[in-house]
């Protein structure tokens, strides 16, 4: 049976909506509107500044008469014949180049600049990731001490979130109030107090446990005997968590992640999968103490058919050492420290 | 036990439709069991039939790999190169022609659930009226520890935690697990 592809679901594979010729014709279309009207704009201005009377008698006087309004026809139709034309000259230069001519010019122009993300790898191992940072800092008992990668459940965000909608309340708080004191409630806005309140609340929530989770789990210390990794290597791996916690279960993962973006709409979307999972340490009802760390010596060993770490412009596979707490009565935390993993030889 | 390897698909034509009247290009890798180890030579000959040189406007030969799957596409060239239709008329489209480069280290090819990683070499051959033809033909890049393309868990279900020792049982199933993947593309 012949299915009929939906314009809003993603394209797959190479299913083709219409003719891409078409889209081709649109774009170029739009981009010289754009700069021809962006030149037709410019000459006004120029022809206004330089010659009025030459100002054709359609053009209505106010809209050239003050200083600004000519600035901002100006810069408006500017902006428009450097896009019209950069998108025209984009177009021209691509219509008669395969996908590797394209990717080939794109690989010699960034070797030039050298920040290709083919070139940006190790010396001799394209795609690789080099991963200097990992190993910047000396550990205390292991090679190195890896760093920490602050995850998307940041604080920054939470605390922006709380604090512009709970101004917004306070404000609208302060209107509601005045239309009483004049004598002419707002009684739509007075509703509204309730439900946004409600919003603001768990904002403020929402903050005030992103701030005890940061507070209150002490540092984690991931140390490692060497690096990058190679499949089929064995490594000492140092781990130890601090603070005053009681834990109902600690784990510790080595963790490779297939990570991939991909366009929806006007969307840019990450999606992400763990590929390989290797459980390094589990422990239950862990009591840990500002005095004695909980301080852990393991061996990794890494298997010898795994994919090595990979970075495309679109795609990338990524590993790391995954620690996760349940905790009480601080909220569960989970902390990522990357590493990277050459191929074998 | 001998590893079975999925016959990798070879593409002919860009429209999808082989007539007698088109004109066919033919590529062939010099390991038939597609297999490069990193590092590694690799040659392809190649050859053009059913068209006139007169007909042709130029062919280019890429040694590439590109992702699949999910996310938008990666490609990178490692190997490129044009010839002209002077070139073309010159060496005589009929003989078989040969290319050859050295692959590089990385990436190596890979099958996961929401990347694949896949090598190719790719003939395009441009037609004077404006059409392209494209014939390709994969291969795997793998190393000399890893002898079969690595392939992803399917994530769902976690490595059964017995220490860090277990991880040459975990290295075992996954072996197995690649060899049934194999498999299933074979079929």
């Amino acid at each position: 049976m012949l299915r009929l592809p939906m314009p809003w679901s993603k394209k797959r594979g190479q299913r083709r909506l219409g003719n891409p010729s078409v889209g081709i014709a649109g774009e170029v279309a739009f981009s010289g509107a754009a700069f021809l009207s962006g030149v037709f704009g410019l000459s006004l201005v120029l022809i206004s500044q330089f010659a009025p009377q030459q100002v054709p008698e359609q053009v209505s006087s106010e809209a050239l008469s003050t200083s600004l309004s000519s600035w901002v026809i100006g810069v408006v139709s500017l902006a428009a014949v450097m896009i019209g034309a950069m998108r025209l000259v984009f177009r021209v230069m691509h219509l008669n180049a395969s996908d590797e001519m394209r990717s080939v010019i794109a690989t010699k122009a960034a070797a030039l600049e050298r920040l290709a993300p083919g070139q940006g790898g190790e010396v001799g191992l394209p795609n690789v990731p080099r991963g200097k940072s990992i190993t910047d800092s000396p550990g205390e008992y292991l090679c190195y001490r890896l760093p920490v990668v602050i995850g998307e459940d940041g604080i920054f965000g939470p605390a922006l979130l709380a604090l512009f909608w709970n101004t917004a309340w306070i404000i609208l708080l302060a209107v509601v109030v005045s239309g009483f004191w004049i004598g002419r409630p707002r009684w739509i806005l007075a509703g509204l107090l309730v439900p946004f309140a409600l919003i603001g609340r768990w904002s403020f929530l929402y903050f005030l446990s992103q701030v005890r989770q940061r507070i209150g789990v002490g540092p984690t210390v991931v140390e490692i005997s060497e690096h990058p990794l190679k499949p089929g290597g064995r490594y000492d791996l140092f781990i130890s968590q601090g603070g005053r916690l009681k834990l109902k279960r600690l784990s510790v993962e080595l963790v490779c992640e297939e990570e991939t973006f991909y366009r929806q709409g006007t969307d840019v979307r990450v999606e992400r999968h763990q590929a390989f999972v290797l459980g390094l340490a589990r422990q239950r009802d862990l009591e840990v103490d500002p005095q004695v760390p909980w301080e852990q010596q393991l061996v990794m060993e890494i298997p010898a058919n795994v994919m090595h770490s990979f970075a495309g412009t679109h795609n990338a596979i990524r590993w790391k050492i995954v620690v996760k707490g349940e905790s009480r009565p601080w909220p569960s935390f989970c902390r990522n420290y990357p590493v990277v993993v050459h191929p074998p030889g | 036990m001998a590893i079975i390897l999925p016959k990798l698909s070879r593409r002919r034509s860009s429209t999808g439709v082989t007539s007698e009247s088109q004109p066919a290009i033919r590529l062939t890798l010099c390991d038939p069991n597609s297999m490069y180890l990193a590092g590694g030579e690799l040659t392809a000959k190649w050859r053009i039939s059913r068209v006139q040189v007169d007909e042709l406007q130029g062919l280019e030969i890429s040694v590439l790999w590109h992702t699949e799957g999910k996310g938008d596409e990666d490609l990178h060239v490692h190997h490129f190169q044009r010839i002209g239709d002077a070139k073309l008329r010159e060496i005589g489209v009929e003989n078989e022609q040969s290319i050859q480069c050295v692959l590089p280290a990385a990436p190596l090819s890979y099958h996961g659930q929401l990347i694949r990683l896949s090598w190719c070499v790719r003939v395009r051959l441009y037609l004077e009226d404006g059409r392209d033809i494209v014939s390709e033909s994969p291969f795997y890049l793998v190393t000399q520890l890893q002898q079969t393309p690595c392939v992803a868990n399917s994530g769902e279900e976690e490595e059964p935690l017995k220490g860090a020792s277990d991880a040459s049982s975990v290295a075992a199933s996954r072996s197995a697990q690649t060899r049934s993947v194999l498999a299933s593309l074979r079929r």
